[in-house]
């Protein structure tokens, strides 16, 4: 096996950076999330490859918060667009749990397919090395094994890191993990390694037929009770590591400025309100049965795959404790009236 | 048309618009003008248009949103009809001749122009809904034999707000085998045509389901009224299409927001049979 | 706190049973002992769901906002900061007075469910400190200031020392440093929206950062954008916070949004005097800023 010796980790992602931007997961101060190497600070922060996972996901890196799209220069009659910001600059990130890469894999599935190919997606996703972190304790919150992600050994990964102690085995799986692989080869070394026990889930949870039995749900009495407690505060939106909506909009200074595109949420109460006033989806308990649905059942129907990974840091955040694992419980308890 | 899982077969940026010159504006009601756009060169339009698909209109310092083609005459001009009811649409409304704005498309799945062949189409349209119909209409007169007869039945809050006039009372009553019926919702002075709200209007003309197919587009409670109207008159699910809206962003299935079900409207839809719209949930 | 939860219940139960209300809005538990949730209560059936224990921290008056373009008579059960909540709701106009039967609860500290949350979720490696949450470490009112009754015994302020030390530290610093201190913290802020949902005095049907016509802030997660984000909300709350502190609590990145908030609290009492917001219910009385007087301080205009 290849192994990267925990002593040598530094040195690694020193020599990564050289030409890639480096994201790893990180207590930076009083955030926890994915952060640039080049920013540690060793005073300040706190590497958390071994800690189980941190609160913001990776898809930062390639959907950022906000994304210029392309520059705009009006004067009188005449518009220009000079520049378009596709940004395909090389990126890897660095000790994603299973969740997170599913998150990115069903990204892709949005981003690239269906007829359009979103231009400042595909930029970022081709310059983008996902090296894995395999998964061997489950958390208090996490099921993403009854999502359809294998958190040993997370389909979409470039590499797929083992931690086995004093060292990481580093598995590689694709071609870009080739690469990437070749800048740090000679800090590999080739030799035998104990893998670390695989717990079980301590969260059990069964999603089968949840989104078969959604299709009939819409209507259903259960949405009123469930999304009583919900503020439409939107942090379960943020925090999810395949929540992917977003808002396009436009920054002038006078006659120049740029489209530039940031996350929306669907729970937000003008995501959906048109122009003239109406809104499909006006009240909290719509917007709270659109988040659901869309992850449980129709991105489920449309893509194949259900959009939760399992990761918990939903059940974590929310202030007023709706907990997606009660509600996959409570629709299958449900009785559906015909 | 994009594949459906294959690569875009369209522009490499579907994101980014193609910059167009605005080369005719007419107002068709007090808020509801027509704008013509070619590309910059003056050769040709930026992309073809079926009757029913939409494009994302822009006026780049403001925004952006997705209006119907209501026509592209040939290599000419694409036509888009705009309602004024919000920031973007303000902004289009005080722009000039000449003006260059942006567009991209064409998107959205357009009406079956093919599988309606053959059929009497009868056309129900409120307010501005008869934009994305007139597309439809249109295309029907240029392959006229190829339809049965037409009925376009269309109304609107006064007389002042009916939309495309001349083509209401002028062009298209003179076609072979059509008849066009127009209603206002209040009695007014010089108004001598029907009153009444276009549901109800449509169940006193009561048009033949036989071998029919009405297409529907307006404001969504007439949608909602004028479907229960062709059930009792007897049109199956599969005899009735119509066009559906929901706030769009990116145009291209991407963003999340125009979702009704696991469709996107603006690329699965916005034109959908009734039997499709049963399977969705009733968000719209 | 067994026994607070119980005479809640009865309350409820009698008030359902003498058919006074449509509603009762409290506290249930989720599913493990440190998760709560707000919880409608629609008859007496629903009232043994009732749960009010040392993590019963969400601002129930928060809930009243679902219920203020209905007519559903509504019992209440409240901590001194929901309280203050309820005065906010009842000034600014957003429900009636007569519509509520409110149960006064004297607030003996709470502990913060999402701390729990955090330290058994094993995402970070300290484990946070499991006692009182921080927002009720800087309590200057546990007792409810509007009720129709009150269970449980009276209880002091927590506040230690100067309620306005942190905020007299920012004030010291330099112009330069002041604007460092606020665009490094503001750089963090994901805009996820979660501070002004959770607040009580944000009770605009159409938030203005919601608004495009015209667009008084854009979406952009940009130094510029975010500041005036922070800014504008918290000029909103000039006099009119309550000080209940969820903001700060539920912020993800921990954004020191009630160091914000006491200086614009510090700074109307000083220009306006009288009450802090929401502190008792007269009837017709607005916040400072809601009434034009012609002798109005305006130093800062």
């Amino acid at each position: 096996m290849k192994v990267l010796s925990k002593a040598k980790l530094e040195s690694a992602l020193n020599k990564l950076s050289d030409k890639n931007e480096v994201f790893v997961p990180m207590q930076k101060g009083e955030r926890s999330g994915y952060f640039t190497w080049k920013s540690f600070d060793n005073g300040q922060d706190e590497l958390m490859l071994d800690a189980l996972n941190v609160y913001q996901s990776p898809k930062n890196v390639v959907l950022p918060q906000t994304e210029k799209m392309y520059s705009i220069k009006s004067q009188g009659v005449e518009v220009n667009i000079d520049k378009t910001y596709e940004d395909a600059h090389p990126t890897i990130i660095f000790g994603a749990r299973g969740c997170d890469v599913k998150g990115i894999i069903a990204m892709d599935d949005v981003f690239l397919t269906r007829g359009y190919e979103d231009s400042f997606y595909k930029a970022r996703r081709s310059g983008n090395v996902i090296i894995a972190n395999a998964c061997y304790e489950p958390g208090a919150n996490c099921f993403c094994n009854a999502m359809e992600v294998n958190s040993l050994d997370p389909v979409g990964s470039d590499v797929i890191l083992r931690d086995a102690g004093d060292g990481y085995v580093w598995e590689v799986r694709t071609e870009k993990g080739e690469a990437v692989t070749a800048l740090i080869a000679d800090l590999l070394e080739e030799k035998e390694a104990k893998l670390p026990e695989v717990k079980p889930f301590t969260q059990k949870v069964d999603y089968s037929g949840v989104a078969e039995k959604l299709k009939d749900m819409f209507a259903h009495p259960i949405w009123d009770k469930l999304s009583q407690p919900c503020v439409n505060c939107g942090m379960c939106t943020y925090v999810c590591p395949s929540c992917y909506c977003f808002d396009i909009q436009v920054k002038m200074w006078g006659d120049e400025g740029y489209r530039f595109r940031a996350w929306d949420s669907c729970m937000f109460e003008e995501y959906s309100r048109e122009a003239g006033g109406g809104n499909p989806r006006g009240a909290s308990k719509e917007r709270f049965r659109q988040r659901f649905l869309h992850k449980l059942e129709f991105f489920k129907e449309r893509y194949g795959t259900p959009l939760c990974t399992g990761c918990g840091r939903c059940i974590i955040v929310c202030p007023t404790d709706i907990n997606i694992v009660r509600i996959i419980d409570a629709v299958k308890e449900a009785e559906i009236n015909a | 048309m994009p594949d459906q899982d294959n690569k875009c077969t369209c522009n490499e940026q579907p994101l980014v618009p193609t910059i167009v010159e605005v080369i005719d504006i007419i107002d068709r009601t007090p808020d509801v003008k027509s704008f013509f756009v070619k590309n910059t060169d003056g050769n040709g339009v930026p992309f073809q248009v079926a009757p029913g698909q939409c494009g994302m209109v822009s006026h780049l310092p403001i925004g952006e949103a997705m209006i119907s083609c209501t026509w592209q005459e040939e290599q000419e001009y694409l036509e888009f009809a705009i309602k004024r009811v919000g920031l973007l649409t303000d902004e289009l409304h005080q722009i000039e001749v000449g003006q260059k704005i942006g567009v991209r498309g064409p998107y959205g799945n357009g009406f079956p122009v093919d599988a309606c062949k053959g059929k009497d189409m009868v056309f129900i349209a409120g307010g501005i809904g008869l934009a994305p119909l007139r597309s439809f209409i249109k295309y029907c007169f240029k392959y006229r034999e190829d339809y049965g007869k037409i009925t376009i039945i269309y109304g609107s809050r006064s007389k002042a707000d009916l939309c495309f006039k001349e083509e209401l009372f002028d062009l298209w009553p003179k076609e072979p085998n059509t008849e066009v019926f127009v209603t206002i919702d209040n009695a007014e002075a010089e108004w001598d045509g029907n009153v009444g709200f276009v549901p109800t209007y449509l169940e006193e003309l009561s048009p033949s389901s036989n071998g029919a197919i009405a297409v529907v587009c307006g404001p969504p409670i007439m949608i909602k009224f004028v479907l229960k109207s062709l059930e009792k008159m007897g049109y199956n699910d599969d005899q009735v299409i119509t066009t559906l809206e929901m706030r769009m962003k990116c145009g291209i299935g991407k963003c999340g927001r125009c979702n009704i079900g696991s469709e996107f409207i603006c690329l699965d839809g916005p034109v959908y049979y009734l039997k499709q719209l049963r399977d969705l949930p009733p968000e719209w | 706190m067994k026994e607070i939860t119980n005479k809640i219940q009865t309350i409820a139960s009698n008030l359902f049973a003498d058919n006074k209300i449509d509603v009762f809005l409290a506290w249930e538990k989720g599913d493990l002992d440190f998760k709560t949730k707000s919880f409608v209560a629609r008859n007496a059936e629903d009232v043994k769901n009732i749960v009010f224990d040392e993590y019963s921290i969400n601002n129930i008056a928060n809930s009243l906002l679902k219920f203020r373009d209905s007519h559903e008579r509504i019992g209440i059960a409240v901590k001194g900061c929901d309280s203050r909540g309820i005065v906010r709701l009842l000034e600014d106009l957003q429900i009636k007075r007569d519509r509520l039967y409110i149960v006064g609860i004297p607030c003996p500290g709470m502990k913060d469910p999402l701390t729990a949350a955090r330290n058994r979720g094993g995402f970070s490696k300290q484990k946070e400190a499991d006692g009182l949450a921080k927002k009720c470490l800087d309590c200057i009112q546990p007792n409810p200031v509007i009720y129709d009754e009150l269970v449980g015994p009276e209880q002091s302020p927590r506040q230690q020392g100067d309620r306005f030390a942190k905020v007299k530290e920012i004030e010291s610093m330099s112009a330069d440093e002041r604007y460092k201190f606020w665009e490094d913290t503001f750089s963090t802020c994901i805009r996820c929206y979660a501070c002004r949902q959770v607040c009580v005095a944000c009770d605009c049907r159409t938030c203005i950062f919601d608004e495009m016509k015209p667009q008084w802030v854009g979406r952009e997660n940009s130094a510029s954008d975010n500041m005036m984000y922070h800014l504008v909300k918290h000029a909103h709350m000039a006099g009119r916070c309550i000080e209940c502190g969820e903001c700060e609590r539920v912020c993800p990145v921990n954004i020191p949004l009630m160091l914000l908030n006491r200086k614009l609290i510090k700074d109307v009492g000083t220009l306006f005097g009288g009450p802090d917001a929401g502190m008792q219910y007269v009837e017709g009385s607005k916040p400072p800023l809601s009434v034009y007087r012609e002798n109005d301080p305006d130093s800062f205009l």
